[in-house]
């Protein structure tokens, strides 16, 4: 019973590392740059929904779009805003280009941090839950109703957002200019367009991650630091820009957690993805999905 | 004559300066978590204690004249920032006194900086036991300690009869220390009792890991030594699990975090039943003091007064009764008056144990404290049921059923 409880409490915990970890994943693929403000994007999520819902009274059914459309509308403005000078007319700074890209995006992330500190207060609040059953039990395993629904949720986007990325017009485009920036924008593509579909898409699915997790992990404004440190352990372990990677190194991640926590030392917990992302770097650099390397 | 007209402007020039020396604030250093991961809801509860203090200070007159001025940092209750907050305070603003610190983690970095200074340090509220046992002549502790509560748990264990109790604890100073104690206490007091922690990273969010395991055996009693938000999350996810509160477990809060601003926003129903190691219930005897800062913070916050209010107010009359009684802001004139202190404050009358070993050194002894339950959700803590009263065990007729 007890193996079956951290399977699928590893698996769920997992789903959430997914739907954080795919955003990254393909900003890198398409910027091939990390953003370090990957986490905030989930603590905004989270906020807008809890506040949304709490201060307005809206069903927590409406908050989840809600804080959907937030994350979706900041990646935009940011990129926009802060992202744009990576590709955009600014070719002198290509040599700076990863630097600027490290300072802009800590700079972010610090100051939504301090923002939302100061706006909205340091306090914890727990956000609703999407339904009022506290726990459902099915056979030997209880789990909590929103926690089910919440991931029900989560795995319902990501398969969304693969058909999209895989099948749409504006997913090949975003696979064109992932694979080769150049190539699609001699090809017709309008590759900052791209850009900014991606970065919106990645700042919405991390708003919705922080949404679905904001009844359990009661949100604050420095709540998005873990999770955002275990999606760079994920996007490296999946293979940088590799979306199916990126899913698959979270259930596998979640699992290894859920079940180390238990068997080896619950203190070393956070250390198993750091230890397998050491083995990674170390005996398989491109991580499970990635390439060796590429060059046109 | 020229000479005599010299004197006396370098006279009168003295004696303006003299007095405008008299007249300036004294400087008191403050450091407190006011952001995350510091528990900004202890860190503002300080700060309102200070700030309804010091204005009882200044409008009764001030110290000898002169009044208190606070100087507030923010620790985030990261021991590198306190230690830090700590030296610009005593090196920049020239602070008389530290005080403040709620966080034991950041008290150990702040008392290294104010014994490497020789300033008095007065603990607002870190329990650690370790910063007792550095034996440092600057530091004072009227606030709790941890001893005192792994003896009252180790007391209120024996009390509920219970067999197997498990603690989860953070990964602090405060949190691993206070866990270790209650195996110590426990082991001396309850022999029978099968005790056993476990500890959990403060910045993290699912525990259910460290949870799972106990459902297939429930302990009688889990205690929670954690403070929020990772103390609300860890009873949330106890309740979600259906381990704790229960028929057969109990949860016991040995860190007091049932009267924080934001207790019920962020528990609801999972923290009905559980028992509360509380420093301050409105049904406890204050003295005259401990009244008029409850009614001064009443009339500020129009919240309930809670225990880091008395704590931290007691915090700065010490300072400034150091200051009267020493006849000077000099630190060996403060530490000598403290370290003979006899005075009455908002929980009782303060005196500072000389005993040099142990826990004891300069704290002060006789803190009182309670237990008390949570009945209903939302419950005001001045309607939560008082199981044990101060100086009196635990009496288990008292306590509701957990449903």
């Amino acid at each position: 019973m007890l193996t079956l409880d951290l399977l699928i409490n590893g698996l769920i915990i997992g789903v959430f590392y997914a739907l954080m970890a795919i955003g990254l994943s393909l900003i890198f693929g398409i910027l091939k740059v990390v953003n370090f403000a990957h986490g905030e994007f989930y603590m905004v999520g989270a906020y807008a929904y809890t506040l949304s819902a709490l201060a307005l009274g809206i069903s927590p059914w409406i908050a989840l779009p809600f804080a959907l459309l937030v994350g979706l509308l900041l990646g935009l403005v940011v990129e926009r805003l802060l992202m744009r000078p990576l590709y955009s007319g600014y070719t002198s700074w290509g040599v700076m280009r990863d630097e600027y890209a490290v300072i802009v995006t800590f700079a972010l992330s610090i100051f939504l941090i301090n923002i939302v500190d100061k706006v909205v207060g340091p306090y914890a609040f727990k956000g609703p839950a999407l339904i009022g059953i506290s726990r459902i039990t099915i056979g030997p395993i209880a789990i909590s109703g929103h926690r089910l629904i919440a991931a029900i949720v989560a795995i319902v986007v990501i398969i969304a957002v693969a058909l999209i990325i895989r099948y749409s017009f504006w997913g090949r485009q975003i696979q064109a200019v992932s694979q080769n920036r150049l190539g699609a924008s001699l090809a017709g593509i309008d590759t900052a367009k791209a850009s900014a579909i991606v970065f919106s898409l990645a700042g919405g699915l991390a708003a919705v991650s922080g949404a679905l997790l904001a009844n359990i992990f009661n949100p604050t404004p420095d709540v998005g630091v873990f999770p955002a440190i275990k999606s760079y352990v994920i996007v490296v372990l999946g293979g940088m820009g590799s979306v199916p990677g990126s899913i698959v190194a979270s259930l596998v991640l979640g699992v290894l957690e859920s079940f180390g926590g238990v068997y080896i030392s619950y203190q070393y917990r956070d250390t198993f993805g750091l230890f397998i992302l050491i083995l990674f770097l170390l005996f398989r650099p491109q991580g499970l999905f990635g390439e060796k390397a590429r060059e046109v | 004559m020229l000479f005599r007209r010299a004197g006396l402007l370098a006279a009168g020039l003295f004696a303006f300066s003299a007095t405008a020396f008299a007249a300036d604030p004294i400087k008191v250093g403050v450091t407190i978590a006011q952001s995350p991961p510091g528990s900004v809801s202890q860190g503002t509860q300080v700060k309102d204690g200070l700030e309804v203090a010091a204005k009882m200070i200044n409008d009764a007159g001030g110290v000898d004249g002169r009044k208190i001025e606070l100087i507030f940092e923010d620790t985030q209750g990261i021991p590198e920032k306190a230690r830090a907050a700590v030296e610009k305070l005593i090196t920049r603003d020239q602070v008389v006194a530290v005080t403040g610190e709620h966080q034991s983690s950041a008290a150990l970095a702040g008392i290294e900086v104010a014994h490497r200074y020789h300033i008095p340090y007065i603990n607002t509220n870190g329990w650690s036991d370790v910063i007792r046992e550095k034996g440092y002549p600057e530091v004072f502790n009227p606030g709790n300690y941890n001893s005192r509560v792994a003896i009252a748990v180790a007391d209120t264990m024996k009390s509920l009869g219970a067999k197997n109790v498990v603690a989860f604890c953070e990964n602090t100073d405060y949190g691993v220390g206070l866990a270790k104690l209650i195996g110590v206490q426990i082991g001396e007091r309850a022999k029978d009792i099968n005790y056993k922690y476990e500890t959990l990273d403060r910045a993290s969010k699912d525990f259910l890991p460290a949870i799972l395991p106990l459902k297939a055996n429930p302990p009688d009693v889990v205690v929670e030594i954690m403070l929020p938000p990772a103390a609300y999350i860890l009873i949330n996810q106890l309740n979600e699990q259906g381990v704790a509160p229960t028929k057969k477990t109990l949860i016991y809060d040995a860190s007091g975090i049932a009267d924080y601003p934001d207790f019920w926003k962020n528990v609801s129903d999972s923290a009905v039943g559980m028992l509360v190691f509380g420093l301050y219930h409105p049904k406890m005897p204050l003295p005259e003091l401990g009244k008029k800062i409850a009614a001064a913070y009443v009339a500020k916050t129009k919240g309930d007064p809670n225990r880091l209010l008395f704590q931290a107010a007691d915090s700065l009359y010490l300072i400034a009764e150091a200051i009267k009684v020493g006849k000077s802001t000099k630190p060996d004139d403060m530490i000598k008056a403290l370290e003979n202190i006899k005075w009455t404050g908002t929980r009782g009358e303060i005196t500072f144990s000389h005993e040099k070993s142990g826990f004891k050194y300069h704290q002060w002894l006789d803190v009182p404290y309670v237990t008390f339950q949570i009945t209903k959700v939302n419950e005001p803590v001045a309607d939560m049921k008082l199981v044990q009263e101060p100086g009196k065990p635990l009496d288990p007729s008292k306590l509701e059923k957990t449903k």
